[in-house]
């Protein structure tokens, strides 16, 4: 037979067992890929692409980025809110570039296509703030 | 008789020591002269080693300016090559290198605002610097192709290609003016960014 004093200790671990996992899970995963190309000197075409992970993503979060956050859990919506920070984020975490010029009788014609390829990100959504941070 | 003969013989004797004498003279007037021409000959061939000599002295002369000439690009070249290994030793120890570049950018003719401009504008600006940065860090791949018809130039292609991957690149400076935004990017890269 167990002591008062027993059950109580157990009730208080399965207390904080379920806030800590509530905390937790407000922690959301998002896939996110970035892309513009630009044509002879002009921006040509645009693209962000934001969606939920359907797996568990593998790796540790790295450099996160802090975005003011007004009690909302749509990432898509915080990110096009702050798109102009969020996008000088993701040219700090590094893209890929691929360059094409082709020069025909003296007349050039270029086109530079820089890519942020499909990469996890964790999401902790805050009352006030959320952090966002590569996985790898 | 006798004596007429007599003064005959001597006669013709006396006629033959004056024409010896004449003889004498005149051969010792040549030989004078062939040893004026020798000597004039022999100060002539005297000037001519001096000159030549003189001349063999430049041409040592400027030899040795060549030689020198040579030498000190010799030097320079070599000053060039260890600056360069010395360049790549820094690499090596792990220092870092600083790269700065400048992109340019256009806006679209068809923008709402001008401020969406200068952004869309800005946006190429900085894909261009990152092209620049790209083509310095990793290099550029180049091909070309020109054809010629009836000894006449058809077709003269050239194409170039960059790929890499960029990050921690920073904006230092941007300015706007007449449509034409130029950005002032810098990275700095060390060799345990290419370790990685």
């Amino acid at each position: 037979m167990r002591s008062r004093n027993g059950n109580r200790n157990l009730s208080f671990r399965l207390c904080s067992i379920i806030i800590f996992s509530s905390l937790t899970l407000t922690a959301s995963e998002h896939l996110i890929s970035y892309k513009y190309i630009v044509k002879d000197a002009t921006l040509y075409n645009e693209t962000l692409l934001i969606s939920d992970a359907m797996t568990k993503c593998d790796g540790k979060p790295q450099k996160e980025l802090i975005l003011i956050n007004n009690n909302s859990e749509n990432l898509k919506q915080l990110i096009f809110a702050n798109s102009e920070e969020f996008i000088e984020y993701v040219h700090k975490l590094g893209l890929h570039i691929e360059h094409k010029e082709t020069t025909t009788n003296l007349q050039n014609h270029s086109t530079t296509t820089l890519t942020l390829k499909t990469t996890c990100f964790k999401v902790d959504f805050n009352d006030n703030f959320a952090r966002i941070a590569p996985l790898k | 008789m006798r004596y007429s003969i007599l003064l005959a013989l001597l006669l013709s004797v006396s006629s033959l020591f004056g024409a010896d004498k004449a003889a004498n003279t005149n051969s010792i007037e040549q030989t004078n002269a062939e040893l004026a021409t020798v000597r004039a000959a022999a100060t002539q061939a005297r000037e001519e080693a001096a000159l030549a000599t003189i001349e063999a002295a430049k041409a040592k002369e400027s030899s040795r300016k060549a030689i020198d000439e040579l030498t000190q690009v010799k030097a320079q070249k070599e000053e060039e090559l260890a600056s360069m290994a010395a360049e790549e030793q820094l690499l090596k120890q792990n220092r870092s290198m600083h790269i700065s570049v400048i992109g340019q950018g256009v806006a679209p003719m068809n923008t709402a605002s001008p401020a969406q401009a200068y952004a869309l504008a800005k946006r190429a600006a900085i894909a261009d610097a990152y092209r620049a940065i790209a083509e310095k860090v990793k290099g550029v791949r180049v091909d070309g192709q020109d054809t010629v018809k009836n000894m006449m130039m058809q077709k003269s292609t050239i194409r170039t290609y960059v790929q890499a991957m960029v990050k921690n690149a920073n904006i230092v400076e941007t300015t706007f003016k007449e449509g034409l935004c130029e950005v002032e990017m810098e990275i700095v890269i060390s060799h345990s960014d290419f370790a990685q």
